[in-house]
């Protein structure tokens, strides 16, 4: 992708890194400033898709203000910005899953923006009260089952994949895997502990094997035969659907999606978010940022190259999408399946659920 | 302990007396009775230990100041954690060694069809990471893969490691009967001794150290790899960590865990330590063992092992990944040059810097009692995940800032972190080899240098480093290699705008996009492969009083 020029600083990169420790921070803390005038804007990220990266170039394009990433791991950069502190040269936060935006929230490392055309954009729901964070795309926890051996009418609940019907039939990847996390994070704070262990017991005794791999390796497990459901995040089984490989084509074919609980809770709905740094030092280059994230073009770009639904309600959506048709989605809090989350790894541990 | 089939003289020369930091002039006056650079090695010995062992301290110190009880919970996480890494180490660990030291002794003692071929194709599994196999190979044998196999659970992640790190043990095994004397096998030979004897007899307890450092090297990959294990779903200390990090949002386990691992790697070393015992190796002559020429039977036999195991561990998977690969557009290639350029470079300044502290460790701990202590804690961040030893990291790098002494993670700073996160992670990688190879030099070497006057330091830069040369290539290549493949703390601690092939193959394969990942994945192997082909030929070719590589 265009943007992205790091041959300045590799340089002085090798320079610094082998010597001197104590040179290199003011010196580089200056070029920071500098180059704040130069307009550009530096993004902790644990997201990681080429649709990002798109996004930044046609900001760049835009506003002429350069975007540059830093890609890793939600909570490993939470620790990174503990330990940088007010010395960060992290403007914006973003990631995917509800839980590591809660926890960002928790250890101060974000601070309150608002803007007319962030107001506008976002639903009262997808964002935080205070402006800590901005969601900008939704992904969902569908059930896949495989073709023929299942009528869709029997899952249409996720307390289905509970009963004898799907003994020894249900695929399911690990517990500690954030998705299955904030899933039941959510059933948490809508059922209570109790009924959240005993669904979780129950899926568990249902299984046709130990959790292992993927959510696309589970998609495949189905396809297969192996098992008769699991449950997915919806853009897995797109993204086979549309693989340039036709033998993956042909595993999409092979099994059918219900977005479950359409008479109940509503399909599980988890984000990805933003929000700038406490100790932003671009703080208007990064509300900007934030804000392009909800333009036509970035909520479609979302859509078309990474397969998320779009936050904002007015966007459109591309036919993939709306081939699902419209569905309901569970509207627990989002701090919830933060605030959940230790307590449903607790559950899993307890039901089984490796 | 020892099982040398002869026991070779310990102590030619009385021993010295202790140390009173004499200058080299007056040690050249009175050889013998005066040492020099005692208090120089303790002052090294510390000094590089306080630069591997402050990360996994760091660690130690947060596990110990951290709130947050242990509930039934954590305890039950924490028993099933220890069980998954000791079964794993057990199972893929001793196939791993079996694997690799089986190799060594056939392509360094045998004469087979395709042994030269074999030789340096063993070696090249070095180069592919345990998480790029564990991907091919769930992608090969699971649901829609072409080669149903049970490969799940405990029983996938062994599989996969004993064929990731079988090469540890060959590289060490190998690099030990390469400088061994061949004067003692031909000796054994000239009292009579047939082929299975001298082997078992002679070269295997010559070959035990090597062996053991290889052992105890696959353990500590074992104990610290995480990819792979997550990815077949079993649990272990490192995914333990993991999980109570990021799932029970509690620090405090995770970085007992952590502990766990830091303090298990202790017993590890300790259980090298004894497996080697105090064999001792005399010999002064540098030419290869001879090499028994195999009936037709056993030599068809030894080359389809060899396939075998290249087959299984580098081009079937790694040929599915090919495979996977060229189903992917070429724009997707379009950075994988710059991305290369930058696993280069941090892997090249990573490895030097390393090196620099391998040697110093291992050089000390040749010099002095202190020096061995220095070996022992420097090698516990290898067992350790990459994520504690970069949070370790962290948390130094965060008290050094609020105590004004540094500024924010700048670019060289960030970078100055990584190879320190490096060193302390793969000092004891380079420390381990290089200390096997020092085991070599015989006291007759020692004697005599100091009959000619020779002080301490001397003898460490004149006689120890260039003998322990082809150790050392062992070393660099191996930390070399694992700095291209390391990925937490790289993912970590990187500077912004600045990925290299490990990071990029893993980020889209955490993303389930393996096909994207696969020409990545390739490429940090073939990164790997460069400089494995061309060390491994220099272990063969270096020989003590030539620069390495015997130019």
């Amino acid at each position: 992708m265009a943007a992205l020029e790091p041959q300045t600083w590799s340089r002085r990169g090798v320079l610094l890194g082998a010597g001197a420790l104590a040179a290199c921070g003011p010196a580089q803390r200056t070029a920071g400033k500098a180059g704040a005038a130069g307009g550009h804007v530096n993004v902790y990220t644990a997201r990681h898709y080429d649709a990002d990266k798109q996004i930044y170039a046609l900001f760049k394009e835009r506003t002429g203000i350069e975007v540059r990433a830093l890609a890793s791991n939600g909570d490993q950069l939470i620790e990174r910005l503990r330990a940088e502190g007010e010395a960060t040269e992290a403007d914006l936060v973003v990631t995917v899953d509800a839980g590591v935006l809660w926890r960002l929230t928790e250890a101060g490392l974000l601070q309150g923006v608002t803007s007319p055309t962030l107001e506008a954009a976002a639903p009262a729901r997808f964002h935080d009260p205070q402006g800590r964070w901005w969601a900008f795309s939704k992904r969902y926890r569908v059930i896949v089952y495989k073709k023929g051996a299942v009528d869709p009418a029997e899952l249409a609940s996720m307390d289905a994949l509970t009963t004898p019907r799907f003994a020894r039939q249900i695929c399911a990847r690990t517990s500690s895997n954030t998705y299955n996390l904030s899933m039941l994070a959510a059933r948490i704070e809508r059922d209570g502990r109790a009924k959240a262990l005993a669904w979780a017991r129950a899926v568990r005794g249902n299984f046709a094997r130990d959790p292992q791999g993927s959510d696309t390796d589970q998609i495949k497990a189905v396809a297969a035969g192996e098992c008769q459901a699991a449950i997915v995040n919806h853009y897995y089984f797109l993204r086979l659907k549309a693989s340039g490989d036709a033998a993956e084509r042909a595993i999409a074919d092979e099994v059918g999606v219900v977005f479950p609980d359409q008479a109940g809770a509503g399909a599980h709905v988890n984000i990805s978010g933003a929000g700038v740094s406490t100790y932003a030092k671009r703080k208007a280059a990064a509300v900007q940022l934030l804000e392009f994230f909800f333009t036509p073009e970035a909520q479609r770009a979302f859509q078309e190259l990474n397969e998320e639904f779009p936050v904002r309600p007015d966007a459109e959506l591309i036919p993939t999408l709306a081939e699902f048709g419209r569905f309901r989605e569970e509207q627990v809090a989002f701090d919830a399946l933060g605030r959940n989350q230790p307590e449903a790894a607790k559950v899993f541990e307890e039901a089984g659920w490796k | 302990m020892s099982t040398a089939s002869y026991t070779p003289p310990r102590h030619p020369l009385p021993p010295p007396p202790p140390s009173r930091g004499r200058s080299r002039a007056a040690a050249k006056r009175r050889p013998v009775a005066r040492e020099s650079g005692g208090a120089l090695a303790f002052v090294v010995a510390a000094a590089a230990t306080l630069v591997c062992a402050a990360p996994g301290l760091a660690v130690i110190g947060m596990a110990i100041g951290a709130k947050g009880e242990m509930d039934a919970t954590a305890w039950k996480l924490l028993g099933d954690a220890l069980l998954g890494t000791i079964t794993l180490i057990a199972l893929g660990g001793a196939a791993a060694t079996v694997i690799g030291a089986g190799a060594a002794f056939l392509v360094s003692l045998c004469r087979f069809p395709g042994r030269g071929v074999f030789e340096w194709l063993l070696a090249a599994p070095l180069a592919a990471p345990a998480y790029v196999l564990a991907f091919g190979y769930s992608s090969l044998t699971w649901a829609g893969g072409p080669v149903p196999l049970p490969l799940t659970g405990i029983a996938g992640a062994a599989f996969v490691y004993a064929l990731a790190f079988y090469p540890y043990a060959y590289l060490s095994t190998r690099a030990a009967l390469a400088t061994q004397s061949a004067g003692a096998l031909e000796a054994a030979r000239m009292l009579g001794a047939g082929p299975r004897r001298a082997l078992i007899g002679v070269a295997l307890p010559l070959a035990r150290p090597g062996i053991a450092a290889g052992a105890a090297l696959i353990a500590m990959e074992i104990a610290a790899d995480f990819g792979a294990a997550s990815h077949f779903g079993a649990t272990t200390v490192t995914t333990g960590l993991f999980r109570a990090w990021y799932a029970h949002g509690e620090p405090a386990v995770a970085l007992r865990l952590a502990s766990v691992l830091l303090i298990a790697a202790f017993g590890l070393l300790f259980v090298e330590r004894w497996m080697r015992g105090r064999a001792r190796i005399a010999g002064g002559t540098w030419r290869a063992p001879p090499k028994v020429k195999l009936s037709a039977p056993a030599g068809l036999a030894a080359a389809m092992f060899c396939g075998l195991i290249i087959a299984l561990a580098f081009a079937a998977p790694l040929g599915w990944l090919a495979r996977l690969a060229a189903t992917r557009p070429a724009s997707d290639f379009d950075e994988l040059g710059r991305q290369l350029l930058n696993s280069f470079m941090l892997a090249g300044i990573g490895a030097a810097a390393t090196l620099l502290v391998s040697i110093a460790i291992a050089a000390a701990a040749r010099a002095s009692q202190a020096g061995r202590a220095a070996l022992f804690a420097a090698s516990a961040g290898y067992a350790a995940p990459g994520a504690a030893i970069a949070l370790g990291a962290l948390a130094l790098f965060g008290a050094a800032r609020e105590m004004g002494l540094v500024g924010g993670l700048s670019a060289g700073l960030a970078v100055f972190m990584l190879v320190w996160t490096y060193a302390s992670r793969f000092a004891a990688a380079g420390a381990q080899p290089i200390e096997a190879g020092l085991l070599r030099i015989t006291p007759s070497h020692t004697g005599a240098a100091r009959l000619l006057g020779a002080g301490r330091m001397r003898r460490i830069l004149a006689i120890d480093l260039p003998m322990a040369a082809p150790s050392a290539a062992a070393a660099a290549l191996i930390v070399f290699v694992e700095i291209l493949k390391e990925l937490p703390a790289t993912l970590i601690l990187r500077p912004f705008d600045f990925d290299t092939l490990a990071v990029i193959a893993y980020s889209y394969a955490s993303d389930e996009r393996l096909a994207q990942s696969a020409a990545p994945a390739l490429m940090v192997t073939a990164a790997g492969l460069v400089p494995i082909l061309l060390f491994t030929r220099r272990i063969d070719t270096a020989r003590p009083g030539t620069r390495m590589g015997g130019r």
